[in-house]
């Protein structure tokens, strides 16, 4: 398995590549070049980044008019602000107008631990899949993020990346291949299903783990193509699952907790489910990310301990 | 080049004609309308669409083609009435106004209407965006103008202000920002619920190179137009014009920023604006 690695670094290797490859890549930030780790990019290409100022407002809609433009316009800057100030300027100028806009929300969930609530983006998802028009992507690993960046950056239109703002280290192989709405298998298994979104992935690898370790077999799934998402595939993991818990870094609302839910009572499936998250009403606890994942019970331990609590119940 | 370039005297029979088309697209409308904010902004839309803009309707994908943006999408009426004379779409389109699934909807929706360049209605988003596409020009070394028309009410929306700023620090003088002055808001006079004077010293301020032009005479708002230099400054011009401008009941009085004619006050209006 490859190093842990930041997904900003990433993302920034990304978009220099594909200058380098001909697309006319404009990145726009709101005094967020740190938060980007953009300087390698402004090295490469001293005149090509727009700085609008701490102007969540202007950055999105700025973004959207380099994009009618005929720019690719991707926005950097910390999720929070990008989601909760310049909502209605996602909602209007990228998604109702269709401009080929890249959101990066950076240093999404709760990456800026005891930053406290201001900083954390515990509703992006959420906020996002009430859009219309938009794909909306999470990467849990190295290698999904690289591909999912490129990805977006050849799709035309609106898309929002979930970035996660820790390094983090690879949980697919090599050879993984990134597909548009796939739900990714890590593991098989008959006792529980666990599905996770983006860095709370690797909460739920490391729980799958204990589980193992006390008889229990887990089958484990990661989505972190919430718009598209494979319904289909979702629909077959969960006919031959007994119970199901969801994880992510985010509100129990609105997220892949809530899609997941929405599939089950669509579809008739009758799985019990336990989404761990942020629980209804509530808001990230201020803190480093091991105690506040353990405060609000979907660290690695949390979700073992749910896992066992349904299978006694099976 | 514009495909019009039409005379002074011209426009002003353009423009008496937009405005009559504006009468009875509101009258027949099943959801109201705009009538005060799509007759103020007459002169400056056939001024650009009929003598200044270079842009066509058989040019749409021409990235080398000045945009206008109509920033005040709630006089999406009175600028569809001068896009269809102008020749975007057939005029017969004009009854199907506000009906349910028409290709012209209450708020201008470019994946319906041609020439619409953005979907607007949220008031303060014409300016960032008329900001993003005038920095993409300059970056592509394009010679395009952008234009942007807002309201006067529109401008206590904070992000024109930040749009002001991103425009003046990246010098967009390819920018020309038209602020339909009509001094009327949904709720009443501007000064009154929240005021913008001195109007002209906020823009300086902000870094722009302010113009005053009187809105509803086309020979002010095409001389004013026509003699913007581009010398490093974006451009704003204040358009002083009167909510309603044309008809004698509806301009100036407030209750007509949402109302629309109804039976003999359209042919009254129309008699009016038949008699100059």
């Amino acid at each position: 398995m490859a190093n842990a690695e930041h997904f900003a670094n990433i993302m920034v290797e990304r978009f220099i590549s594909a200058v380098e490859g001909g697309v006319d890549l404009v990145p726009v930030v709101a005094d967020s070049t740190s938060t980007a780790k953009i300087a390698p990019f402004i090295k490469a290409f001293p005149d090509r980044l727009v700085n609008v100022g701490i102007a969540e407002q202007a950055l999105v809609g700025t973004a959207a008019g380099l994009a009618l433009g005929g720019k690719v316009a991707v926005t950097c800057n910390a999720a929070p602000f990008l989601i909760s100030r310049a909502n209605e300027q996602v909602k209007v100028d990228v998604c109702y107008n269709n401009t080929n806009v890249k959101l990066f929300g950076l240093n999404s969930g709760a990456s800026y631990g005891p930053l406290a609530s201001t900083h954390h983006s515990i509703d992006d998802i959420s906020v996002m899949r009430g859009f219309g028009n938009i794909e909306v992507y999470a990467p849990a690993s190295p290698i999904q993020c690289r591909q999912i960046i490129d990805y977006a950056i050849n799709k035309q239109g609106p898309v929002y990346i979930r970035m996660d703002g820790k390094e983090l280290p690879e949980l697919f192989s090599d050879d993984y291949q990134f597909v548009p709405g796939k739900v990714d298998v890590l593991s098989e298994g008959d006792d529980v299903l666990l599905i996770g979104m983006g860095s709370a992935m690797h909460e739920v690898v490391d729980a799958a783990a204990l589980l193992r370790d006390q008889g229990v077999s887990p089958q484990v799934l990661c989505i972190s193509s919430i718009r598209p998402c494979d319904i289909n595939q979702l629909v077959k993991n969960l006919v031959t699952a007994k119970s199901v818990i969801t994880v992510e870094e985010h509100n129990v609302n609105g997220g892949i907790g809530a899609l997941v839910c929405e599939v089950i009572a669509e579809f008739g499936t009758g799985n019990r489910i336990r989404r761990l998250g942020i629980s209804d009403g509530g808001y990230a606890m201020a803190g480093d990310r091991k105690s506040m994942r353990a405060h609000h019970g979907f660290d690695a331990n949390g979700i073992a301990k749910t896992a066992l609590e349904m299978v006694k119940e099976n | 080049m514009n495909p019009y370039r039409l005379s002074t005297d011209e426009l002003v029979k353009k423009a008496t004609d937009i405005r009559k088309r504006i009468v009875v697209l509101n009258s027949e409308s099943p959801a109201g309308g705009h009538t005060g904010a799509d007759l103020s902004q007459v002169e400056i839309v056939t001024s650009l669409y009929f003598r200044i803009l270079n842009c066509a309707p058989d040019r749409l994908d021409d990235p080398e083609r000045d945009v206008y943006i109509q920033s005040k999408g709630h006089a999406a009426g009175g600028y569809y009435c001068c896009l269809a004379e102008a020749g975007y779409f057939p005029t017969d389109w004009l009854p199907t106004y506000q009906h349910a699934d028409s290709k012209l909807p209450g708020h201008p929706v470019k994946h319906k209407t041609p020439g619409v360049e953005l979907n607007t209605g949220a008031l303060g988003h014409g300016l960032p965006v008329a900001v993003g596409l005038a920095l993409a020009a300059k970056k592509s070394g394009s010679k395009r103008k952008i234009y942007v028309l807002t309201g006067d009410g529109e401008l206590a929306e904070g992000s024109n202000w930040e749009a002001a700023l991103v425009a003046a620090h990246y010098g967009l003088d390819n920018l020309i920002i038209i602020n339909d002055k009509n001094k009327l808001q949904l709720a009443g006079f501007t000064k009154d619920i929240m005021k913008t004077d001195p109007l002209d010293e906020k823009w300086k301020a902000f870094g722009m190179q302010v113009t005053q032009c009187e809105g509803n005479n086309v020979e002010s708002v095409v001389s004013t137009l026509e003699s913007l230099q581009q010398e490093g400054k974006p451009h704003v011009v204040i358009a002083n014009t009167i909510k309603g401008a044309g008809i004698s009941f509806i301009q100036g009085r407030p209750e007509w920023h949402h109302r629309v004619p109804k039976g003999e006050e359209v042919s009254l209006a129309l008699k009016e604006l038949s008699h100059g």
